[in-house]
C-alpha cells in the first residue's frame, strides 16, 4: 500500500490504484483532471513549473449557478464603473496557496476576451478585476476562476477598509517627508549647537539657517497640512483642539525664525518646527494604524444575502429579484434556504430555524397556514409560501432600518486625551499671550518677549500628549489581537475600561447555541449503529446532537426502509421488518409506549420493535469557561445581566449554572434594545455581548458591542469588538486589557502634564534655550513610549 | 573655508537626498508597497515571458479604451 504517487494537478499523494490514469498522468479526482487539461489547452501549464512542491486543494465541482452574478441588483451592489468606462469588481479568491496560484489566476483572467486588468493581492487574496461589460460578463469571469480550481465571491470594497488604506498611504507620504527633513535637520543642528557653545561666524550661521528654512518649509506645509485642516475645522466649530496648538505653535515659530534669519539676529527655531510636526504626526499615524478595520471578516457576509427568489408564475418557476415581488405571489423554498419575505405557508411543511429572530435554538414546525418570517432558515422544509408583505416591509428590512437608526444614535464617550487637550491647548495659548504681554511691559523689548512667548508654545507643544494615547492603545490592541480579540477602533479600549454593566445574550453567547447530550439512560443493550443509521437521515439539531454523541468511526450504517420524518415528534423507519423509532415522548406514546416526560431538558427516546432501548436528555450547555469568567468580571465591579428570547425555565437554569442573578426572558429583539436604552438612561456604560441577528439592535444601542467570532455576520458588523476564538475567557481578557491600557493612558497623560508643569514656568521665566527645548521634547516623548510598553508586562505571548 | 562651500555642500546633499525621497514617494503612490508578499515574490516572476505579458496587458488595455472611444453611440 506504500505505493503512493502524487496527483499531477494538486500534488496530494494517494495510492496508485485509486488514481485516474490519463495518458501517463495521474489524477486524484475528475476535478484535478479537468483543470489539468484546461490549463494545457490554454497554454498555462507553466503553472506547474512555478508551483514547485506546493500542494493544492482538489477543486470542488459543486457551485451555485453563477448566473446570479449577472443580476442587476448584484451589479448595483458590487460593480462600479471606472473612469474610462470599464466595469470594476472586487473579489475574494478562495483556494490561493502560493505565488503560482496568483500567477495562474491573473494569467487566465487576462487571457479572457474583454478582461482589461487584474490585480490580485498575495497577502489577503483580494482581487480587483476590470473588464468591459459588452464582451464578457461577471458570471463568465467567476466561472473561469472556478474552472481553474478556485472559487471567488465579490465583496463591497467601498467599505471603510479602502478608505483606511488611502488615509494610511497619505500619512506614509507625509511622514516620509517629515522624517527625511528632520534627519537632515539634525545634522545641521549639530553644527548649530557646536557653534552656539564655541562660537560660529555670522555668515555660516546664516547659511545654516537658510538650509533649515528650506528643509522645514515642506514639513510645515505638506506634512503638517492635517493640523491646519484640523485647526480650520476647530475654528468652524469654535473649539480649540490639539491641532490648533500644534498648527499655531509651528506656524508662529516658523515665521519668527524667518524673521531671525533675514535680520541676522538671535537663534532660529526651525528645528523645533520640524520636530513638533514629525512627532505629533507619528502619534496621529499610530492612531490611524490602530483603527484597523476588520472588513476582511465582514466581506463574507455578502454571501448570505438573499437577493433572488424562485417564484411560481403561470405554473412555471422563474427567478426574480426580491424587490420585484408583490404581496400575494407564491414563492418556492427548498430546505436549507433563507426566507426573503414575510409570508404564509401555502403548501408543504417542515422545521424552521428561527434563531436569527428569537435566539431560540429549538426548531419550529410550520405547516400550511402558519406564518413564516423573513430571515429565518428552513431546516428540512420544502414549501411554497405566499408573500404577505413586500421586501421593504418585511421583518428583516425593518430590523435593518431600526439598526441604522440605532447605530446613528450610538452614544460616544469623549476620549480623555481629547477632553484634556482641549483645556490644555487653550491654557497654553493663553499662557503664551500672557508671557508675551508680561515680558513686553517689563522689558519693552518686542523681539525678546516674542521669543520667550514662542518658547512657551514650543516647550508645551504636546508631543508627549499626542503620543500618550495612541502608543498605549496600540500596545493594548496588539496584545488583544494576539489573544483573538479584535477592537475595531482604538477609542473603544477607553470606553470599555469605563464600562460598569455587561449585558449578555443567552443562546450562542453564554451557551454554545447547540443542544448537547447531557444525560444518557440505556434501558437495554443495543446496537448503536442502528440508532446512528436512523439519526443520519435527519437534519434536526437534536438528532444531529445525539448522532454526534454516539458517533464512532467503527460504526457501519444499516439499510433502513420506509424512513418517515414525523414533524415535531421524531422519525421512524423499518429494519428487518420491525419498527425503529426515535423522537420525543409524544412519538413514543403514539407507537404504544407509556412514557412520562418530566425532565426540564429536551428528550430523545429510541425504541426498536416496540421496546424502549434508550433515553437521551439534551440541553444547550453554557460554555465551559463561562462561569469562571463571569465570576471574575463580576469581581471587577461590573454588573452582569442576561437577556434572552428563550422561556423562563431555561433562562433560569442557565443563569444559575453560570452564576448570574439578574436576567430577563422572552424578549423580542426590540425589547432587548429598549432594555439597553433603559440602562443608558440610568447613566450606565454598557458592554453588550451577543451573537445573533436577534441581538443586533441591542448591540447597536450599547456603548461597546462584542460579537462572538462564530456569531452571525451582521452581529459582527455592528459590533465594536470581535472575540475570534469565541471563548468567555477572552471576554474577561478584553476587560482586563482595556482597563490596563486605560490606566497607562492616564499615566502617560499624567507624565506629560507633570513634564509641562515643570518646563512651562521655566519657559515663561525665559530660562529655556532652543537646545533644551529640543532635548526635553524628545525625552518626554521617549518616556511616554517606554511607559506604554509596560502594558505588555504580565501578558506573555 | 569660505562659507559658500558650506552652502553648496548643504544644497547638493539635500538635493541628492530629496531625489531619493521623491523616488520613495513615487513608489508609495504607485502602490508598490501595498502588497508585501508580491514584493517578495516579484523576484520569482521576472523572466522574459513576464515582461511580454506586462507589455501585452498594457496594449490590451489601450486597445479596449480605444475601442470604447470609437464606438458609435
Amino acid at each position: 500500500m506504500s505505493d503512493k504517487i502524487a496527483c499531477d494537478h494538486c500534488h496530494l499523494e494517494f495510492s496508485k490504484d485509486v488514481m485516474i490514469e490519463d495518458d501517463g498522468h495521474y489524477f486524484c479526482c475528475n476535478g484535478c483532471q479537468g483543470v489539468f487539461h484546461l490549463l494545457s489547452d490554454e497554454g498555462l501549464d507553466k503553472f506547474y513549473d512555478k508551483l514547485g512542491d506546493n500542494k493544492l486543494a482538489p477543486p470542488s465541482s459543486q457551485f451555485e449557478d453563477a448566473s446570479n452574478f449577472d443580476a442587476p441588483a448584484f451589479y448595483e451592489r458590487f460593480v462600479s464603473n471606472s473612469d474610462d468606462g470599464f466595469c470594476e469588481v472586487s473579489l475574494i479568491i478562495e483556494g490561493i496557496h502560493c505565488a503560482a496560484c496568483v500567477w495562474l489566476n491573473e494569467k487566465a483572467l487576462i487571457n479572457m476576451d474583454g478582461v482589461v486588468g487584474t490585480n490580485i493581492n498575495y497577502t489577503n487574496n483580494k482581487a480587483k478585476i476590470v473588464w468591459e461589460d459588452n464582451s464578457v460578463k461577471l458570471s463568465q469571469i467567476i466561472e473561469m476562476i472556478r474552472a481553474i480550481g478556485y472559487d471567488a465571491y465579490p465583496y463591497d470594497a467601498s467599505l471603510q477598509e479602502e478608505k483606511a488604506n488611502k488615509e494610511r498611504k497619505e500619512y506614509y507620504l507625509r511622514m516620509a517627508v517629515a522624517i527625511f527633513a528632520t534627519m537632515n535637520m539634525m545634522t545641521i543642528m549639530v553644527a548649530q549647537y557646536a557653534g552656539y557653545f564655541s562660537g560660529i561666524s555670522a555668515s555660516i550661521k546664516h547659511i545654516l539657517n537658510v538650509g533649515e528654512w528650506v528643509l522645514s518649509t515642506p514639513v510645515l506645509f505638506y506634512s503638517g497640512w492635517p493640523f491646519f485642516k484640523g485647526m480650520y475645522y476647530g475654528i468652524k466649530t469654535k473649539t480649540i483642539n490639539m491641532d490648533t496648538l500644534v498648527a499655531t505653535g509651528a506656524l508662529l515659530t516658523y515665521i519668527y525664525s524667518i524673521y531671525i534669519t533675514l535680520t541676522h539676529s538671535g537663534e532660529a527655531y526651525f528645528d523645533s518646527v520640524t520636530m513638533i510636526i514629525t512627532f505629533v504626526l507619528v502619534g496621529k499615524f499610530l492612531e490611524i494604524l490602530s483603527k484597523k478595520s476588520i472588513a476582511d471578516t465582514l466581506d463574507i457576509m455578502s454571501q448570505h444575502l438573499v437577493s433572488d427568489v424562485k417564484v411560481i408564475e403561470n405554473g412555471q418557476i422563474v427567478t426574480k429579484n426580491v424587490n420585484d415581488i408583490v404581496v400575494g405571489e407564491t414563492i418556492l423554498l427548498s430546505s436549507g434556504e433563507r426566507i426573503a419575505l414575510d409570508g404564509e405557508v401555502s403548501e408543504g411543511s417542515g422545521n424552521f430555524d428561527e434563531s436569527s429572530l428569537t435566539g431560540e435554538s429549538e426548531p419550529i414546525y410550520k405547516a400550511e397556514g402558519n406564518t413564516v418570517i423573513s430571515g429565518t432558515v428552513s431546516i428540512d422544509a420544502d414549501i411554497k409560501y405566499k408573500a404577505t408583505k413586500d421586501y421593504a416591509h418585511s421583518t428583516m428590512s425593518n430590523i435593518v432600518s431600526l439598526l441604522e437608526n440605532a447605530m446613528n444614535n450610538k452614544p460616544k464617550i469623549q476620549q480623555l486625551a481629547n477632553k484634556l487637550s482641549e483645556y490644555f491647548s487653550t491654557a497654553i495659548l493663553l499662557f503664551a499671550a500672557l508671557t508675551f504681554l508680561g515680558w513686553y511691559f517689563y522689558s519693552y523689548n518686542f523681539e525678546h518677549s516674542f521669543m520667550i512667548a514662542i518658547s512657551v508654545i514650543v516647550i508645551a507643544c504636546p508631543c508627549a500628549l499626542a503620543l500618550a494615547t495612541p502608543v498605549a492603545t496600540l500596545v493594548g490592541l496588539s496584545i488583544a489581537s494576539k489573544r483573538g480579540i479584535l477592537f475595531k477602533e482604538a477609542a473603544q479600549l477607553e470606553t470599555m475600561a469605563q464600562a460598569d454593566t455587561l449585558v449578555l445574550d443567552k443562546t450562542g453567547t453564554i451557551t454554545l447555541g447547540k443542544p448537547e447530550v447531557v444525560i444518557v439512560k440505556e434501558f437495554q443493550k443495543f446496537d448503536t449503529a442502528l440508532l446512528y443509521s436512523l439519526l443520519s437521515n435527519s437534519k434536526h439539531p437534536i438528532a444531529k446532537a445525539v448522532a454526534l454523541s454516539i458517533y464512532d468511526a467503527s460504526l457501519s450504517c444499516y439499510e433502513l426502509d420506509a424512513f418517515n420524518n414525523i414533524a415535531s415528534q421524531g422519525m421512524t423507519a423499518m429494519y428487518n421488518g420491525k419498527m425503529l423509532a426515535g423522537g420525543n415522548a409524544k412519538l413514543m406514546r403514539t407507537i404504544g409506549l407509556d412514557i412520562e416526560s418530566s425532565s426540564e431538558h429536551s428528550e430523545f427516546y429510541f425504541s426498536y420493535a416496540g421496546r424502549l432501548l434508550a433515553k437521551y436528555e439534551l440541553f444547550d450547555m453554557p460554555r465551559e469557561d463561562a462561569k469562571e469568567a463571569i465570576k471574575k468580571i463580576n469581581k471587577m465591579g461590573i454588573d452582569i445581566i442576561m437577556l434572552t428570547g428563550d422561556h423562563a425555565k431555561s433562562a433560569q437554569k442557565v443563569a444559575s449554572l453560570v452564576g448570574i442573578n439578574m436576567y430577563e426572558f422572552e424578549l423580542t429583539p426590540e425589547e432587548k434594545a429598549t432594555y439597553v436604552e433603559k440602562l443608558h438612561k440610568e447613566g450606565k456604560t454598557i458592554v453588550m455581548a451577543g451573537d445573533g441577528i436577534n441581538d443586533i439592535l441591542a448591540l447597536a444601542s450599547s456603548d461597546i458591542a462584542i460579537a462572538m467570532g462564530n456569531g452571525s455576520d451582521i452581529a459582527i458588523e455592528v459590533s465594536d469588538v470581535v472575540l475570534l476564538n469565541d471563548t468567555f475567557s477572552s471576554l474577561y481578557d478584553s476587560f482586563t486589557i482595556a482597563k490596563r491600557t486605560f490606566r497607562m493612558i492616564k499615566q502617560n497623560l499624567g507624565l506629560s502634564l507633570v513634564y509641562n508643569g515643570i518646563t512651562i514656568p521655566l519657559a515663561m521665566a525665559g530660562y529655556i534655550i532652543p537646545l533644551i527645548a529640543a532635548i526635553s521634547m524628545s525625552i518626554s516623548s521617549l518616556l511616554v513610549v517606554a511607559n506604554s510598553m509596560r502594558i505588555k508586562l504580565g501578558y506573555k505571548d | 573655508m569660505d562659507s559658500w562651500v558650506i552652502g553648496m555642500m548643504l544644497g547638493v546633499s539635500v538635493f541628492l537626498g530629496s531625489i531619493a525621497l521623491v523616488a520613495l514617494m513615487w513608489a508609495i503612490k504607485k502602490g508598490q508597497f501595498d502588497d508585501k508578499e508580491k514584493f517578495l515574490h516579484g523576484a520569482l516572476f521576472d523572466d522574459e515571458s513576464e515582461l511580454n505579458d506586462a507589455y501585452q496587458r498594457e496594449e490590451k488595455r489601450k486597445q479596449s479604451v480605444k475601442k470604447k472611444e470609437y464606438r458609435p453611440e
